[in-house]
């Protein structure tokens, strides 16, 4: 369909009345609220990760993409939750303790909110006893620990200390992110997961929660 | 300035490879303090310095426990400091940014490098330490660089939107940041000491080179002549992350003495800075420096030492070591590098 094309299209160029106007335009005539986000916004944003991994798009025209689909979920996501269609599951994300960075994090939430998961925010600076208590209150399927500095990435393993010694570890799984982190460091430091970008998130917790699609 | 240290930045063969660490907040626990203590206290910092000299042997010393909060600071946006035994790096407050872009530049105020905030105790830190190493070692008042300093006023999320929406009113707020920075870096001078310009959100981890060009390139080609035609001869342009990309802006800058951090490519600096003369910093991975064997770090600093090549103007560097690393592996790297300079 031509307009979803154009959708994502404008979600690609960070486009935000166009897509809000857009998103109005597809709703008004009729496409199922599910199929916009499939085959417009999803399908924007993948097109926004791959370019981003291959260097032809950087943050700040990320963060224009995600903004104009923040918009348009504003209005599919009344009309996903009036046809009944049910989160795919819970993540918890946070910055860890000392690290005030949060634009990755915003990013991973709008993505996975975009792929249907309800997101549980607790900010950034997170002492690891709050990851905990947010744990324990909120019974999320994932946790997802973010530091964009070398020294704070290390706190990522404190905060996962603290989950084990909570004996919440097996209740969870833990995805890292951000400009430091690797696969090899979430090796090292025992969480299950790393992800080098918010589009590649989406893929990884779905992989982690043996989601097929 | 030490000769070794000269002679790589001149791209001269010096007796070994220069060695400079990045200790910036990890200079507290030398005095077995806080880094949210030692950085507002004047003392305590300047016992730390000497401290790290004496147990690290650095080839350069750089006065900065938490660069690039010192300059917002002085403008107005409130650092957040950790009480207690808490050795969290000092981080300014995200919710403290003190523009929000539908205001004046000029409504910003314009710090007093010798009145306002940590600028005046960060300046009598460096006379201290001019004063009793300056002629062994070169001492570097940190300054933040121009996109950096911009970013922590107005918010990075900000930053980037207004660079879209309202591209001059960036360049106008980046011309704010560098007259701070000029007068803050031109008070180091004053002192006898060089300066060093941190501006790691300017990376293209982040941002295009394209937009680095567009924005920040003009600006920080400027601040660093300024410097230069003040004597400086070492005017380094730190910026962390893959640089890989923006390497042609990066020697753009005119920085004589650029970063080769971990996830960049150490060949493509070879290749364009060997022509330009230009020397540069690679930094070895030191984030397991807590839990990795000295014999691992010293395999691991070979590694690094072969990338270099024989380029005369390569300075071995680490990322950001930890509060509470140890002294073990820094001992390993050095005595690397004694070796390597044998072999």
């Amino acid at each position: 369909m031509k307009e979803l094309q154009d959708l994502a299209r404008f979600l690609e160029q960070g486009e935000s009345q166009k897509v809000l106007a857009l998103t109005q335009q597809l709703v008004d005539s009729g496409v199922p609220p599910q199929t916009i986000l499939n085959d417009g916004l999803i399908a924007g944003m993948a097109v926004v990760g791959e370019k981003m991994r291959n260097g032809e798009m950087y943050l700040p025209e990320v963060l224009q993409s995600a903004g104009a689909m923040k918009a348009s979920l504003r209005i599919l996501q009344p009309l996903l939750a009036r046809e009944g269609a049910q989160s795919r599951g819970k993540i918890l994300i946070g910055t860890v303790k000392g690290d005030m960075h949060d634009i990755g994090k915003n990013l991973v939430g709008i993505m996975l909110q975009g792929a249907g998961f309800e997101i549980v925010d607790i900010g950034l600076n997170v002492e690891p006893q709050k990851f905990v208590a947010a744990i324990a209150e909120h019974t999320p399927a994932i946790v997802g620990l973010s530091a964009m500095l070398t020294t704070t990435m290390l706190n990522m393993k404190t905060t996962i200390d603290a989950v084990a010694a909570a004996g919440l570890r097996s209740n969870v799984k833990i995805l890292i992110g951000g400009a430091p982190a690797s696969q090899k460091f979430a090796d090292e430091i025992g969480a299950d997961g790393y992800s080098r970008d918010a589009v590649l998130a989406v893929d990884k917790v779905k992989q982690l929660l043996g989601h097929t699609s | 300035m030490n000769r070794r240290f000269e002679q790589a930045l001149n791209c001269e063969p010096p007796d070994r490879i220069p060695f400079v660490p990045a200790i910036y907040e990890h200079k507290a626990w030398f005095v077995g303090e806080t880094p949210s203590k030692v950085c507002r206290d004047s003392k305590l910092f300047t016992a730390a310095l000497l401290a790290e000299y004496e147990r690290v042997q650095p080839d350069a010393l750089t006065v900065g426990i938490d660069v690039y909060n010192v300059e917002p600071e002085a403008i107005g946006c409130k650092v957040i400091y950790y009480e207690g035994k808490d050795t969290s790096v000092p981080a300014i407050a995200p919710e403290s940014v003190v523009f929000q872009g539908s205001e004046e530049v000029a409504s910003l105020k314009m710090p007093d490098p010798h009145k306002d905030g940590r600028m005046p105790l960060n300046l009598e830190v460096a006379g201290n330490i001019t004063k009793l190493l300056g002629k062994e070692v070169p001492i570097r008042g940190a300054l933040s660089g121009p996109f950096s300093l911009a970013a922590h006023l107005t918010g990075l999320e900000n930053l980037f939107k207004l660079m879209f929406i309202q591209p001059d009113l960036v360049r106008e707020l980046l011309g704010f940041a560098c007259e701070v920075i000029r007068q803050y870096g031109q008070a180091f001078i004053e002192l006898g000491c060089g300066v060093v310009i941190f501006d790691s959100q300017a990376s293209s981890d982040l941002i295009s080179p394209l937009l680095y060009r567009e924005f920040v390139l003009p600006r920080t080609r400027a601040l660093i002549e300024h410097f230069q035609k003040l004597g400086l001869k070492d005017v380094p342009l730190i910026i962390g992350g893959n640089t890989t990309k923006m390497l042609d802006e990066y020697l753009e800058t005119g920085a004589n003495n650029l970063l080769c951090d971990v996830k960049a490519d150490s060949q493509e600096f070879l290749q364009k800075c060997s022509p330009a003369r230009r020397a540069f910093r690679r930094n070895m991975d030191s984030t397991d420096f807590l839990t990795i064997s000295s014999e691992d770090v010293h395999r691991r600093t070979v590694k690094c030492l072969e990338e270099s090549n024989g380029y005369p103007g390569f300075i071995l560097g680490t990322v950001i070591l930890p509060y509470g690393t140890p002294l073990a592996p820094l001992g390993a790297i050095r005595s690397a590098i004694q070796e390597y300079k044998r072999s």
